[in-house]
Formats: structure tokens, sequence, C-alpha cells
């Protein structure tokens, strides 16, 4: 107690020489902080006030399933639908391998070998998503060709194993940490009252670990939702609803290759750049809500379960 | 009771089954993946193709000024972003008190990681391409991806500041030291690893970026060392897009692997070193 009022009293001896430069680092240091928030204001600011052309001419079809450009028709439906559809073929691809090789991981005595495999993975999250593009384009797209005997393998499908493939280790390596969250001496317990390694995964780890697996995988699915280059050269881009509707081997389009393949080409201030515009905030706000909403599952201790 | 225990130990054996299975068709992805980045990109990499420039669309030729634009990209981007989050980082730790405001910039932080790549790209075609005029530019380019480091790096920094033990700020105030003088002498050097390691993998992030910066900072042919901001550069990932986009043409295919596997190398660089320094100052930190 007297110790820190001492310490106070020093401080305040000694504030008034060095004032003049404390203010200086003291305002370097606030000036940073207000830019960084400032910086995510604007983005957001940009991109709304940059939609309201489309918002606010009348009759453009926005809730549509029409994207026709010369004749004012945006329709935002078609690549909104593809952009879900991609991601839950995604997710069905990676979830369960993901969750099952984390368990095999997690169970892993060698700590050695959780590092490796966790290096390893972090080399994978690494590669860039062009490189991926370039490998669904060079084999992927070919392979799946070959296999549903199509004329081309640029298809919802393509896109969602490559998405899938792409966010594996990211939810992997996030899950893997929820499981070896939970201490080791639950695990032995419930060994030692005979039960089986399934039942003290469903029974025991799951409950511990399941708010940070739902973290892990809205994680996964933000980026999903937000990836470009590799959805965009192997999806085939073609502007319309799949017919039957969830015919994952017809060619579509997500929010985002729309983006990637036409925001270069439409002219700045017309009301096809604030259609995509648009687009982009819609997603962005998704892709915002869901790693929020990730972070308060990751961040909460597993006793609050 | 018999039946139920055959039934547990049914579920027993795939359960096992099923995640042995997943494990090894992780692998297999893994070595699909590195191997045919590798082997293709290998036969395609020598020191000519990195030196010489990429000629008829990069077809033939090397990836030169690819590779230069790149690196000069993503280190203008590097320095950008370092003094920001310095800056953001130590207000955080050392000045605000106030836990609301610590909330908003955690969120602002984890909103900036949030956002997807191509939104960066418009968000920079309309922000600085048209509304402040720059024209197609690679500074431009710099300060987006800079922009995108930003969470990683100040959170990186953040974490390495909020692991100084405790005892080193008290030492340091007992010693009449003031909070500036504690941010100089303790704060700064003790954390300093926190902000190196930020970078690289930031730098290591940014360098395979395609979609931030091929609206705004990059053009594909006819372009070599910028003499100015305003200019644009050519880029690996940009290249490579190019030439994906070409796949039917083995000869460009062959240069896209080439540029890939030395895109991939260069990324596990930066971030290689980054695990390589994080451990390293971890050991010592122990000691």
């Amino acid at each position: 107690m007297s110790a820190t009022s001492a310490l106070k009293a020093k401080a305040l001896l000694k504030a008034k020489p060095a004032s003049k430069r404390r203010d200086a680092t003291k305002a370097y240091c606030q000036g940073s902080a207000v830019l960084s928030i400032v910086i995510v204001s604007v983005i957001l600011l940009t991109l709304l006030i940059q939609s309201l052309p489309v918002l606010m001419s009348g009759d453009n079809g926005l809730i549509g399933t029409q994207w026709n450009p010369d004749e004012g028709q945006f329709g935002i439906i078609a690549p909104l639908f593809g952009s879900v559809f991609v991601m839950i073929i995604a997710t069905v691809i990676a979830f369960p391998i993901g969750l099952l090789t984390a368990i095999y991981i997690s169970e892993t005595r060698s700590s050695k070998l959780r590092r490796l495999i966790k290096s390893i993975l972090e080399l994978l999250a690494g590669i860039p998503s062009i490189v991926y593009g370039l490998i669904g384009v060079a084999y992927l797209n070919i392979w799946v060709a070959d296999l549903f005997d199509l004329q081309s393998g640029r298809i919802i499908l393509t896109a969602g194993i490559l998405l899938g493939i792409m966010i594996l280790p990211t939810f992997l390596t996030l899950t893997e940490d929820a499981l070896s969250a939970v201490p080791q001496r639950y695990r032995e317990n419930a060994k030692s009252l005979g039960m089986y390694r399934h039942e003290v995964f469903k029974d025991i780890i799951f409950p511990q670990a399941k708010v940070g697996i739902a973290g892990a995988g809205l994680l996964a699915l933000g980026r999903a939702l937000g990836e470009t280059m590799a959805v965009m050269l192997v999806i085939g881009s073609l502007d319309r609803l799949p017919s039957p509707l969830f015919n994952p081997l017809s060619s579509g389009q997500t929010i985002t290759s729309k983006l990637g393949r036409e925001v270069g080409e439409s002219a700045f201030g017309s009301v096809h750049f604030s259609a995509l515009v648009f687009m982009s905030f819609i997603l962005v706000s998704i892709t915002i809500a869901l790693t929020i909403l990730s972070h308060y599952f990751l961040t909460r201790k597993p006793s609050d379960v | 009771m018999f039946k139920i225990k055959n039934r547990r130990h049914f579920y027993e054996q795939s359960f096992a089954f099923a995640s042995r299975l997943s494990l090894i068709i992780c692998a297999g992805v893994l070595l699909f993946l590195l191997g045919s980045i590798f082997i293709q990109g290998i036969s395609a990499l020598s020191l000519e193709f990195l030196f010489t420039p990429s000629s008829s669309f990069g077809k033939s030729g090397g990836i030169f000024y690819q590779l230069f634009g790149s690196l000069l990209m993503v280190l203008v981007a590097a320095l950008l972003v370092l003094p920001l989050a310095l800056g953001t980082a130590l207000f955080r730790n050392s000045y605000n008190k106030n836990s609301a405001i610590a909330h908003i910039m955690d969120q602002s932080l984890y909103a900036l990681n949030a956002i997807p790549s191509v939104t960066y790209g418009i968000f920079g075609l309309i922000f600085f391409v048209n509304l402040l005029n720059t024209g197609i530019s690679w500074f431009v380019g710099s300060i987006i991806l800079a922009i995108m480091m930003l969470p990683t790096v100040t959170l990186s920094t953040y974490q390495a500041m909020a692991a100084i033990p405790k005892i080193y700020h008290e030492n340091a105030a007992a010693l009449g030291l003031t909070r500036t003088e504690i941010v100089r002498r303790v704060t700064l050097p003790q954390s300093f690893h926190g902000v190196v390691t930020g970078l690289l993998i930031g730098l290591s992030r940014a360098i395979g970026e395609t979609a931030p910066i091929m609206f705004i900072a990059t053009a594909f042919s006819g372009v070599s060392v910028p003499q100015s901001l305003v200019e644009p550069v050519s880029t690996l990932p940009t290249h490579i897009l190019e030439l994906a986009q070409q796949s039917t043409d083995p000869q460009a295919l062959q240069n896209a692997w080439g540029a890939s596997l030395t895109l991939v190398l260069l990324a596990a660089t930066f971030s290689g070193l980054a695990l390589f320094l994080r451990s390293r100052l971890n050991s010592e930190g122990h000691q």
C-alpha cells in the first residue's frame, strides 16, 4: 500500500522535467490508436457510401436473379446463393475430416509430433490462395471433369472441394487447440472408468471443447466466404442460379468471384460499380459478424460451458 | 449386456478407423499440394528464370520484375505498418486505462482481419485510385497491404508487451522512471521480438495476396522498375493469375509453376524466420 503511494509520489516528482517528451510519445501512441480505428471506419463508410447509388436507383432488380448491366438489372441472388452453396460444400468436406484428424492428433501423446504437425499446418495455411487456384486449374478441374464426364470441370463442386482443402488447416489447427485445452486428467479419469475412446470424446471432451470448435468453425466459414482467387479460377463464372437449384455440377458464381472478375471492367461511379460495391458490403458484414462471433467463442473459458 | 458391449466395441472400432482415415486423407492432401508445387516448380526454376524479365506475355523468359515488384511492395508495406502498429500496441498496453476503448480497439482489429481481401482491393480502388486520383500505383498497393498487415503486427506486438513480467515495470517505476522512460527502456526492448515476428508473419501473408492489389497496383506486361510512386509494378501473384488463365498453354503453365514455387518459398522463408525467432526468444525468456 505504502509502496504504491511512494511510487506515485516519485512519479509525480519526476513528472515535470520529462513532461514534454512524455507528451510526444503519448501523443504518438494516441494518434496511432485513433488512426487504426479510423481506418476501419473509413473502409466501412466508403463501401456504404459507394453502395448508395444502386440502393437509391429504382427498378434495378437488386433482390432478383437477373444480372445484366446493359439493361440495368443487378440481381445479387445468384452470387449470394453461389457463395453460400460453395461454402456449404467446403464445410461438408473440411469439418468432419478436420475434426477427426484433430481428435487423432490431440490424443497423441508425443508433443514433438504435435509440434511438427502444427508447423506443417502453419506452412499449409501460408500457401497463397492464387497457388491453390493454380492447382485447381491444373489438376482438380480436370479430375472432376473426368470423374463426372463433363466438358468443363469449372463448376461449383470443384470450387467447393478446393475451398474445403483451403480452410482445412485453419479449422484443424484451431479445433486441435480446443481439444488439447481440455485437461488431461479428464481423459485419464474417464478411461480409468472403462470408457471407450469414442465415449471419452463424445461425453467428456466434446462438451468441454464444443465452444472452441464452434469458434474454429465460424472463423473457417468467414475465410471460406471471403476467399477470392482460387474460387474465381475454378467456378466457371456463370451469372445464373444452378438448375436444378442444388446441382453442384453446374457452373456458378460467388460474390467474391464476381467482384474479382467485374470490378476492373466496370466504370467508377456507375450503377454497375455501385452494385458490385453493395455486394462487397454484404460480404464484409457477414464475415465481420462471423469473425467477431468466433472470437467470442474462442476466448471463452471451457469452465464457462 | 453382451449385445451392448458388441455395439460399443463396433462404435469404438469405427471411431478409430474414421480418425485414422481422416489423418491419412489430410496427409495425402498435404503431400499432393506440396509435391505438385515442388515437382512442377523445380523444373521451371533456375537462376536464369529468377533474373530474366518475362517476355511474350509471360510465356517465355523469367520473373525478374515480378519478383522485384512483389518484394518492393511488401517491404514498403512493412515500413508503413511498423510505426502505426507499434504506436497502437503501446497505447493499448501502456497508456490506455479505459476498458471500453480497449474493447473498441480489439473489435476494430478483428474486423480488419475479417475483411475479405478482395474488399481491400475495392476500397483501394474507390478511395485512392479514384477519389484521391492516384491512378494505378504500387505505393497505393503498399498502403493497402500495410492496412491488411496491421492487425497481425499489432496483435503480435501487443501480446509480446502483455507477456513482459509485471515485476519489470514495478522495478523500473521503483527506480523512479517515468512512464515514457519505462516505455522506451523496458517495454520496447522487451517486446521487440513481438514486433519482428508480427512483421514477418504479416510479410509472409502479404506477399501472396492477389485480390487486394490486382485492381490498384499492378499491370501485367511492359512494366519494369517504377520511376515514381504512382506507377504500376508487376508482381508474382498477379503474374500467376494471368498465366493460370492461359492454363491450356503448357509453356504458360510451366512458368506459372515456377512463379508459384518462388512465391511459396518466399512466404515460407518469412514465416519460417518468424517461427525460428519465436522459438529461440521464447526459450531465452525462460532462462
